[in-house]
């Protein structure tokens, strides 16, 4: 077992190494985008471009700028090519609201989307059923953005239900704090909503094919007890891993609500950084969401793997 | 008869004390919190800072030896002394600038300011490679420390004792005593790192100093304990502030800015109402609560003379006839000042002219006399609405002329730098803005117009050795009537040679809380809002 | 009993459920919409989707009315007044005709829908029959690739590429495609679900690899081409499939995604993304501009969805193909963070 993991955790890396080179090829490989320039600013004199690319190091080779960077990165001195500010600073700023934004919705599509799937598979077939589904479905194809868009556009500015901007901080006043994120929270979790309920649901209708089901049956248990018990918790096993996979994604999602609710989070960070052509904080926030990513799958793996032998078995034969 | 008396005085001095309270300005309260919110995180380093909302930002902050008056309109671009007694005395030839540093001054820390403080700044400039530089390596010596960042700069001569300071520069630069005034100019400890120091900003001389950074959320200015202690009496040009503290958040949706306004939850906000919004608030608020505001800039399609088809005159006078004003006005929904000269009103030297009045037959007519072969043109815009809008009308009026256009939109924030790279294929013609650096004409021309720019700031690739010639020896000489005059006949020279398409000048505003009294704000054209000017009802 | 193909089978239980009916017509109306766009074009609208107005007027019952006031509000809709044209209104202070660009704009978002999920589909079903036949180092090395891609996160992976690639194009040796061509965005979107949808496939093919007709086959000499090409891959048709239906709707999805961040497709080009991007800067003042082309898209993701889902059902009606956690791994379905 140790073995395994400490294999896992040497694949943790190099996947992360790997991504670093990649994101860094990337910005490279674009034409007429010169970092000295972005630095300099707009319109300046050659002689200041060329003074930003000597100090800087950008002409000295790839691979050692490369190295450069990654020092900076995991040291913490880290600077924007646009705006000059230290990178790691502005992220560990940007934590809390990402973080409040993710969990908060984590939970609302958790609890929803097990409560859904839950009553559609008890019903299944019926018109509860039907409704969960078309409701699930629907969630599963809305774009993001675009009811970020439409909720702040009719919810907030039109009826004003809702308070526009601003982040309170969760030890200022939760329940100010909670407020202020309802909206966003929302958003990101409709689609996983969605998507949660009717793998859940699916989930348990197999499982109710299956013989320790007729078993409990038989002793004589109610129908209850049953799809609590035994169906349920044996059905939330695979939605437990899911949902440590989706988590370290979420960065994504957050990337487009953050910044139309006007949370100074990380995503909004990343996306600046994005259309800036901004490369540091490109590197460093990718990072570390390719880091919370990856770490959750090798959590999921290791889990497995303890939990289930032939796993382990298998990845030796290969 | 007694009591008569008695009653007179009372009588008087109630009179006398109305009158007293009623003299103190608008009525309008001291002191209390003014909250106010940007679109963007801006630069809080005033040597780096190179963008109108840093400059806001630290108006009332820092102050270089000059600053520009505290004043509406017109009058803002008028140099006034700041940590310096009076304006710079310049030597007959325009090659030695004498300035006395105020005596008594103190940083917000407590340390007093010494006259070799601004030699260090200067210094600091170039060490932070800032955009700035430009402005003072004309400084004996400079030039050589900005390569070796050692060895001082020898240009600059100061007497700590007698804050004297004497500045000799290497050729006459007219522009000079503008450039003292600009923020990058800031006296700062000598002392102080060469690192951008947004997140901890350095010790201030004006009357608000900035206690807090959190970067990217916001900031928090409060009264600089020293500037009503040691600063105030010495610099009458800079006022003392009437709110106690500001918070600055970021709120980077425009519409949510707007919206917090409206619900009074915010104050003030820097960005300009967005375009959606513009005519909707200005109905509601206008005189209350909303102002325009006209800061110099100018707006303009460039066209690259370097190469086919916009080598040829003919075809650049069509374009200029081509293009409407009215449609642009509608696409910049009512924020755009139409015009068709380089300089706008504000700076000293503009007049109004227009030698290309849209005329759509004219245009299709010069181009079938000038029958240009290359008609496979690149068109280039931002990605910013509603520029990107502009540069998309742009290209349709251009197919309408006859050519095959390819519209190229590129992210707003790395457009500038691409279309500036001498490596980029393909830069015909575009859209591109102006804002100017200070509120003088040379500002406007020589960056734009002048040969020697060609690859950086000339995007017109206008090589035309009078007109550079001209430009360049009217750079060095003093801003005058006489040189107003000269700069408005260079304005014209220069569009009978239609470089650009220049359409107009971009109106901002100022939009506020009902807590806070309008007319109390002052917009300086080139800084932006002034916060010591904000005050609550 | 005579035995019948189970493709027939599943055409029949396809055909007897009528969620698919209804939104399998509803994508089909969708379709035959955006197909339509030249006749509308060229027809009553009489103008091109990028042709701008922004300085015209249009006759509506009689009276003239701005097609962009003076302040640079865009003419709402207008329906049958104008005999068509402006039939959604204006599109902004361009002017341009709304229900055009929305017509083009869906053909956008379906082309490249559909073309990155075909990518998606072919790249996963190369990757997954390789690695699930030859396990050892080549599954090991396809492993390692696709956890690169799926540790940066999609929205992440697919905006840094689809700006790099904006500004200066692609250039590998023979092959140029300009910034604005459509093929990068479709390139991209491609790429970047390939690992969902590999693990899957490699998964089945690992365990019919297993079963005894594979056996029989090599036993009988076939070489790896035939085995994977003969056997394997009709086993997994309707895998595939479904998967191909499901990548549509996450690949139109993402589009619109990039899209409206400024990094997806490019003008002159225009998709319902770009569509919603366009309108959200007049949200306030003209809300039909984000509402219309969020609502096509909605409908059009909604029916591919269901439409697979129904598929899958007919095509398996065991559900075998749940989500597995096989080793840790598992494909998010409908997921298009």
């Amino acid at each position: 077992m140790g073995r395994f993991i400490v294999r896992r955790l040497a694949g943790m890396v190099a996947v992360l190494f790997a991504v670093s080179v990649l994101v860094f090829t990337i910005f490279n490989v674009i034409p007429n985008n010169d970092p000295a320039r972005q630095l300099a600013g707009r319109s300046a004199k050659p002689q200041l471009i060329a003074s930003i690319t000597e100090e800087w190091g950008f002409d000295e080779s790839l691979p050692k700028q490369y190295l450069t960077m990654m020092g900076n990165i995991f040291t913490g001195k880290v600077i924007s090519y646009e705006t000059r500010e230290n990178v790691d600073e502005r992220i560990v700023e940007g934590i809390p609201e990402t973080f409040s934004l993710c969990i908060g919705a984590a939970v609302l599509w958790m609890f929803f989307g097990v409560l859904f799937g839950y009553l559609s598979a008890v019903r299944a077939g019926g018109l509860l059923d039907r409704v969960l589904t078309v409701v699930a479905v629907t969630g599963i194809s809305i774009p993001v953005f675009w009811l970020a868009a439409i909720l702040l556009n009719y919810l907030t500015y039109k009826l004003e239900l809702f308070p526009s901007g601003d982040y309170v901080p969760f030890t200022e006043n939760p329940i100010d704090w909670a407020y202020h994120l309802v909206l966003p929270w929302v958003t990101l979790a409709v689609v996983y909503v969605g998507f949660y309920s009717r793998v859940l649901r699916s989930n348990m209708l197999d499982a109710i094919d299956e013989d320790y089901v007729r078993a409990a049956r038989a002793k004589g248990l109610s129908e209850r007890r049953v799809m609590t018990r035994h169906v349920l918790r044996n059905s939330l096993v695979p939605i437990v891993t899911l949902f440590g996979l989706d988590f370290g994604a979420l960065l994504g999602g957050a990337i487009v609500v953050e910044g139309i609710f006007s949370l100074n989070g990380i995503g909004q960070y990343a996306y600046e950084s994005l259309i800036n052509l901004d490369l540091p904080p490109i590197m460093a926030i990718t990072l570390f969401g390719a880091f919370f990513i990856v770490l959750f799958n090798t959590l999921v793996d290791i889990a497995y793997a303890y939990l289930d032998p032939r796993v382990k078995l298998g990845e030796s034969a290969q | 008869m007694r009591k008569l008396h008695t009653a007179l005085a009372v009588l008087g001095l109630v009179a006398a004390v109305l009158v007293l309270s009623s003299c103190g300005g608008s009525g309008g309260k001291e002191g209390g919190t003014l909250s106010g919110s940007y679109a963007s995180f801006p630069e809080l380093d005033p040597t780096i800072a190179f963008s109108v909302e840093g400059w806001t930002a630290m108006y009332g902050t820092y102050l270089p030896l000059l600053t520009y008056k505290h004043a509406n309109g017109d009058e803002g671009a008028e140099v006034v002394p700041a940590l310096a007694e009076s304006l710079p005395k310049i030597s007959p030839d325009g090659k030695t600038y004498a300035l006395t540093l105020r005596k008594g001054l103190k940083y917000s820390d407590g340390a007093s300011v010494k006259a070799s403080d601004f030699t260090a700044s200067i210094e600091r400039v170039f060490k932070l490679n800032s955009y700035g530089s430009s402005f003072y390596t004309d400084i004996v010596g400079a030039e050589k420390f900005a390569e070796t960042k050692s060895g001082g700069i020898p240009g600059i001569k100061t007497d700590d004792k007698t804050g004297k300071i004497t500045i000799e520069l290497v050729k006459p630069r007219g522009t000079f005593t503008n450039e003292l005034a600009l923020l990058y100019a800031t006296v700062l400890p000598a002392g102080t790192p060469a690192k951008n120091l947004t997140d901890d900003p350095p010790p201030a001389t004006g009357p608000y100093e900035i206690v807090n950074v959190e970067p990217g959320r916001g900031w928090t200015y409060k009264r600089n304990p020293q500037w009503a202690k040691s600063n105030a009496a010495e610099i009458p040009e800079v006022p003392s502030g009437h709110v106690d503290e500001i918070d600055i958040s970021v709120i980077r949706n425009q519409a949510t800015q707007v919206n917090e306004i409206e619900r009074n939850k915010t104050n003030w906000m820097q960005t300009v109402v967005p375009a959606d919004l513009y005519n909707k608030v200005k109905d509601r608020y206008v005189g209350t609560q909303f102002r325009v505001e006209y800061p110099i800039n100018v707006y303009f399609f460039w066209l690259n003379m370097s190469r086919a088809p916009f080598d040829d005159l003919k075809v650049r006078e069509a374009v200029n006839y081509a293009v409407d004003p009215k449609a642009l006005e509608r696409i910049y929904s009512g924020t755009l000042a139409a015009g068709h000269q380089i300089l706008p009103k504000g700076v000293p030297g503009h007049e109004s002219f227009d030698l290309y009045p849209h005329n759509m037959a004219k245009a299709k007519a010069l181009i079938a006399e000038a029958h240009p072969s290359d008609r496979e043109i690149t068109v280039w815009t931002d990605n910013e609405s509603p520029n990107d809008d502009a540069g998309a009308y742009y290209a349709s009026v251009l197919e309408e002329l006859g050519f095959d256009v390819k519209l190229k939109t590129i992210s707003a924030d790395v457009y500038f730098q691409l279309i500036s790279n001498p490596s980029t294929s393909n830069l015909d013609t575009g859209w591109a803005d102006w804002f100017a650096d200070y509120p003088h004409p040379n500002d406007f021309i020589e960056p734009n117009f002048s040969g020697n720019n060609i690859g950086s700031t000339n995007l017109s690739h206008m090589d035309v050795p009078k007109l550079t010639e001209k430009i360049e020896s009217l750079g060095e000489e003093q801003l005058g009537p006489q040189q107003e005059d000269e700069y408005a006949s260079l304005d014209r020279e220069i569009m009978a040679q239609a470089p650009w398409v220049p359409y107009g000048t971009i109106i901002v505003s100022t939009f506020v809380s009902k807590e806070v009294d309008l007319d109390e704000v002052v917009f300086n054209l080139l800084l932006g809002q002034d916060l010591t000017s904000f005050q609550l009802k | 009993m005579k035995g019948r193909s189970p493709w027939y089978l599943a055409y029949r239980r396809l055909r007897r459920n009528r969620a698919a009916w209804a939104f399998g017509g509803l994508l089909v109306a969708i379709v035959l919409f955006v197909l339509a766009a030249p006749l509308w074009s060229h027809g009553p609208a009489d103008t091109g989707p990028n042709a701008t107005h922004t300085t015209e007027k249009v006759g509506v019952d009689g009276e003239t009315r701005e097609v962009v006031n003076r302040e640079g509000k865009p003419i709402g809709p207008l329906w049958l007044g104008a005999g068509g044209k402006f039939f959604l209104g204006a599109d902004g202070r361009l002017g341009r005709d709304e229900m055009v660009r929305l017509m083009y704009g869906g053909r956008t978002s379906l082309l490249v829908g559909v073309v990155a999920a075909l990518i998606t589909v072919l790249l996963a079903t190369v990757l997954g029959l390789l690695s699930g036949y030859y396990r050892g180092w080549i599954d090991a090395v396809i492993a390692r690739a696709l956890d690169v891609v799926w540790a940066i996160p999609v929205t992440l992976l697919g905006a840094a590429l689809g700006l790099a690639l904006a500004v200066g194009g692609l250039r590998i040796g023979p092959l140029a495609l300009s910034g604005d061509s459509l093929w990068i965005p479709i390139l991209i979107i491609g790429i970047v679900y390939t690992p969902y949808v590999t693990r899957p496939i490699r998964g089945e093919v690992l365990a019919l690899r297993e079963q005894e007709f594979v056996e029989a086959a090599v036993s009988q000499g076939a070489g790896p081409l035939r085995v994977m090409l003969g056997e394997l891959l009709p086993n997994l048709l309707s895998t595939i499939i479904v998967f191909f239906a499901i990548s549509i709707a996450n690949s139109m999805l993402l589009e619109s995604l990039l899209s409206f961040l400024g990094v997806g497709v490019q003008p002159p080009n225009t998709s319902w993304g770009t569509m919603i991007a366009e309108g959200f800067e007049l949200i306030t003042s003209s809300p039909q501009l984000t509402v219309i082309p969020g609502v096509m898209l909605l409908l059009t993701v909604l029916s591919v969805n269901v439409f697979a889902d129904c598929l899958r059902d007919a095509l398996d009606p065991h559900a075998k193909l749940r989500l597995e956690a096989h080793a840790g791994r598992t494909e998010p379905e409908g997921t298009a963070v």
